[in-house]
């Protein structure tokens, strides 16, 4: 029973990592930008809600400033960031150094508003009830199901029927079609920000009524979505999304053989082992060394 | 005719569906130098890729003196005295004109290089003479990213001739040259050829090939469609005809 | 006022052989690894344990943490051997998390988070050098030497082949460089010398836990050098300077409140590493890129 209670958390988690991770790995897979910052697009939504939340506001009104204040960072991010690197240069190094010193920026402006520690928003949708004998589950868990498999099946829908979506994926297929794209290929870089970024809206929401937030999430957040990233298989949107689900179900499940500091080793250890063994990932093409 | 230095024999690559190279074989002879011309795509780079070990072949062999180096490491391939340029130069960016030489002909992994200091002067010195050959002496502390664009071709010659090696593997080496550089090159690999370098080259300009080439090899989506004189096969309509129409497109 | 300039001092030449060792990696073999405070903690707890357990002397505990630290540093050269780019970067951050787990759960060798306590005062050939200025002359000792190892080193084959192979891996290859013996080396010594920085800390500190062999020690390793210049002798120094003076200076400001001094600080060396890979990529005392 423990190992159901534990794979049903863990699916949970994973739902939220799954749409995180896709987020990156969309904007990976288009830009080739490694915007290890995603994380902290994660931390801002998810404190944009809470201080809505807080001020008073009705949820939805939060939920909108979450997802305003996050792409908004992702599309600043892209125009001011990684341009002006891409102009003169700019290695991959280059580009991930400065990703990194913005979200550490991002990181101590929050530590400086919302102060160190945990946070919570308090909801009746994370009230759990028992549902067979040992088992509990709260609404939180269906809505965090719904919300990742609804988003899921619109942005595939997207990105295989509509023009823009053929011209990102097109981009993320065959990154040579960046330089052919010419024009446009600005604005199919701005979009996949967008996309990307409003994607770790719902996670950082629901965060902050599960777990709840402290200003070293975007590190976590980032290191999960490249876990899964790399995992999945570099610029796979699929690979990342299933990859994430896996690390959530892992991490959880490792609490029921080790103690629970291990859980959140166990996901690095998954992506150590795949970055030596398969490096290509679960759904990737081929990586030459 | 001598037995052949590097000789390929039915060597074969595919990338995925695609036949970059099938059953290709070719006979580098001591001294001579070919001309290895096709259309873009079909399959030059990628056979230079499968000699030197950078590339695994799926089938066929690699024979340097007669012994198989099927199989071996680019860096040991190197090491038995086979030489390459690549078509996008690959220079050592952030290292001095100087350093780029030197660094490609140090060898030993270990923290230093053995033989002491006459070995050293004899590098140093084979790197002067490289610099001076290729023209780029002056040049010589300017870091390799600095460089005009003739300067870094001659730069990835430099390299190659500083080594000493038997064999060399020049991919395109005098695309986009001037008139006056384009002279300067051909006389350098003249000079080379008549040493007794074995040289393979990789070029577009059937002039270039003409002035220099001792035979010409004909590549063509993957498959090697002839081999032989430079008359002849400048003379063969058909060849011709595949080699232009291809690059229009 | 003495009391604090050595130790502002002693913790700059520590950090400065951390620099210099990561430069190793980063600068001159294009190896990015945020996971040097993994070796830096491996030998600090190495170098700890021989002196509680043998003798504190400086010597053998800074040869034990290289030693500890060069053996499980084949941690790092596997993926370097075998990945590239992004992938090795997430290859190493895996590391980073995972040893700080381990850190924190084998407490039979680490102390758990409650680290290792009681460290003895060091000799140095039986003579006592716990004394501030003593012990901080030993450690600029040991960061004198190891510039002059790097120095030297880097000016040689054995430099010249590691940023042949950072420029371009299929060309040094072609070359006759030896990628994996090279790439084994550097990472073996790069994260050897962090561990003699470990051994010299966990003296100094006469206690070690994991909390300074986060994350977040690896990235302030990893701003030094990159703010201060890559693949020159002095830009990790410079940018160990940068680094820590900060906060010291950070902290004479009267406006700031002492408890928020830290988020100031990550704020600031955050957005220089932002804006230098925006306006200058090579660093303080880096050369930029040329013109053309
Ligand atoms: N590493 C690779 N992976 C996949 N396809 C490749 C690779 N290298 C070359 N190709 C393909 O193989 C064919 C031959 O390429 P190449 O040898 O570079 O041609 P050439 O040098 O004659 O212009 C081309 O269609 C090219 O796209
Ligand atoms: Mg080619």
């Amino acid at each position: 029973m423990l190992f159901l209670q534990l794979f049903i958390s863990g699916l949970q988690t994973g739902a939220i990592y799954a749409l995180t991770a896709a987020g990156f790995a969309l904007i990976f897979g288009a830009t080739r930008v490694f915007h290890v910052a995603h994380g902290a697009t994660f931390a801002l939504a998810g404190y944009a809600y809470l201080a809505c939340t807080d001020a008073g506001l009705p949820w939805p009104a939060g939920a909108l400033a979450a997802l305003v204040l996050a792409v908004a960072f992702g599309l600043a991010m892209d125009a001011f960031i990684y341009r002006p690197i891409q102009r003169h240069e700019g290695s991959f190094f280059t580009v991930f150094v400065a990703a990194f010193g913005m979200s550490i920026v991002v990181q101590s402006v929050i530590e400086l508003v919302f102060g160190r520690g945990f946070v919570t928003v308090s909801s009746a949708l994370t009230m759990a009830r028992q549902v067979a004998p040992g088992i509990y589950l709260a609404d939180i868990f269906w809505v965090a199901a719904g919300v990742a498999i609804a988003l899921f099946v619109l942005v595939t829908l997207f990105l295989e029927r509509t023009r823009a979506g053929i011209g990102l994926r097109a981009l993320s297929e065959n990154p040579e079609l960046l330089r052919a794209y010419g024009l446009s290929s600005r604005r199919l870089s701005a979009m996949a920000f967008g996309l990307g970024s409003a994607l770790a809206v719902p996670g950082a929401i629901l965060t902050t009524m599960t777990s709840g937030l402290q200003p070293a999430i975007s590190h976590q957040v980032m290191l999960i979505s490249l876990a899964a990233a790399v995992v999945g298989g570099i610029g796979s949107l699929r690979g990342a999304a299933l990859a994430g689900l896996l690390l959530g179900v892992v991490e959880n499940l490792v609490i029921g053989v080790l103690d629970t500091q291990w859980s959140a080793a166990a996901g690095f250890v998954v992506l150590f082992a795949f970055i030596l063994f398969k490096p290509s990932g679960l759904f990737g093409q081929a990586v030459t060394r | 005719m001598s037995a052949p230095l590097l000789s390929v024999r039915g060597l074969d690559k595919k990338f995925g569906g695609l036949a970059a190279v099938q059953q290709v074989d070719m006979d580098l002879h001591p001294g001579v130098l070919t001309a290895l011309v096709g259309p873009n795509g079909a399959g030059k780079t990628t056979l230079f890729n499968l000699i030197t070990g950078n590339i695994p072949a799926d089938s066929g062999e690699v024979l340097l003196d007669g012994a198989s180096i099927r199989g071996r490491s680019p860096h040991h391939i190197a090491r038995l005295g086979v030489a390459r340029s690549f078509q996008d130069l690959r220079l050592f960016a952030r290292m001095t004109v100087r350093e780029n030489v030197l660094a490609a002909i140090e060898h030993t992994a270990w923290l230093w290089q053995p033989g002491g200091r006459s070995a050293r002067r004899a590098r140093e010195a084979a790197v002067e003479q490289a610099l001076e050959r290729t023209g780029l002496t002056a040049q010589a502390n300017a870091r390799a990213m600095d460089l005009a664009y003739a300067e870094r071709k001659f730069l990835s010659v430099a390299r190659i001739l500083a080594t000493g090696s038997r064999i060399w593997l020049l991919d395109e080496p005098a695309s986009g040259l001037d008139l006056h550089s384009r002279a300067r090159f051909v006389s350098l690999v003249r000079q080379a050829a008549a040493e007794g370098v074995t040289i393979c080259l990789i070029e577009h300009n059937l002039d270039i090939v003409t002035e220099l080439a001792d035979r010409i090899a004909f590549l063509d989506r993957g498959a090697k469609l002839a081999e032989g004189d430079p008359q002849d096969i400048l003379r063969d309509p058909e060849l011709i005809g595949i080699y232009f129409g291809e690059r229009r497109t | 006022m003495t009391a604090y300039l050595l130790n502002l001092a002693t913790l700059a030449t520590i950090f400065g052989i951390l620099a210099a060792s990561l430069n190793l990696l980063i600068g001159y073999a294009g190896i990015f690894s945020v996971a040097h405070a993994v070796f830096f903690g491996l030998g600090a707890y190495a170098g700890a344990q021989v002196a509680m357990l043998l003798v504190p002397d400086v010597l053998l505990a800074c040869l034990a943490g290289g030693a500890v630290a060069a053996l499980l540093s084949l941690g790092l050269a596997l993926p370097a051997l075998r990945v590239r780019g992004e992938y090795f970067v997430a290859a190493s951050l895996g590391l980073q998390m995972m040893a700080v787990t381990v850190f924190s759960e084998a407490h039979a060798l680490t102390g758990g988070h409650g680290g290792l306590v009681g460290i003895p005062l060091p000799t140095l050939l039986g003579f006592d050098v716990s004394a501030q200025g003593v012990f901080l002359t030993v450690c600029l000792a040991v960061l004198a030497l190891i510039l002059l190892a790097i120095r030297m080193l880097m000016r040689g084959s054995f430099g010249r082949s590691l940023m042949a192979i950072r420029d371009s891996e299929s060309a040094a290859e072609a070359f006759g460089k030896d990628v994996r013996q090279l790439k084994t080396l550097v990472v073996v010594l790069g994260c050897a010398l962090a561990g003699v920085g470990g051994a010299l800390f966990s003296f100094y500190m006469m206690f070690v836990n994991v909390e300074s062999f986060t994350l977040e020690q690896s990235i302030l390793i990893m701003a030094m050098v990159i703010i201060g210049g890559t693949a020159t002798l002095a830009g990790p120094l410079v940018g160990v300077l940068l680094l820590l003076l900060l906060p010291a200076a950070l902290s004479f400001l009267p406006f700031i409140p002492p408890t928020q001094i830290g988020a100031v600080q990550q704020f600031i060396y955050g957005l220089a590493m932002a804006l230098l890979m925006i306006f200058r990529p090579a660093g303080i005392a880096g050369q930029s890129a040329g013109r053309r």
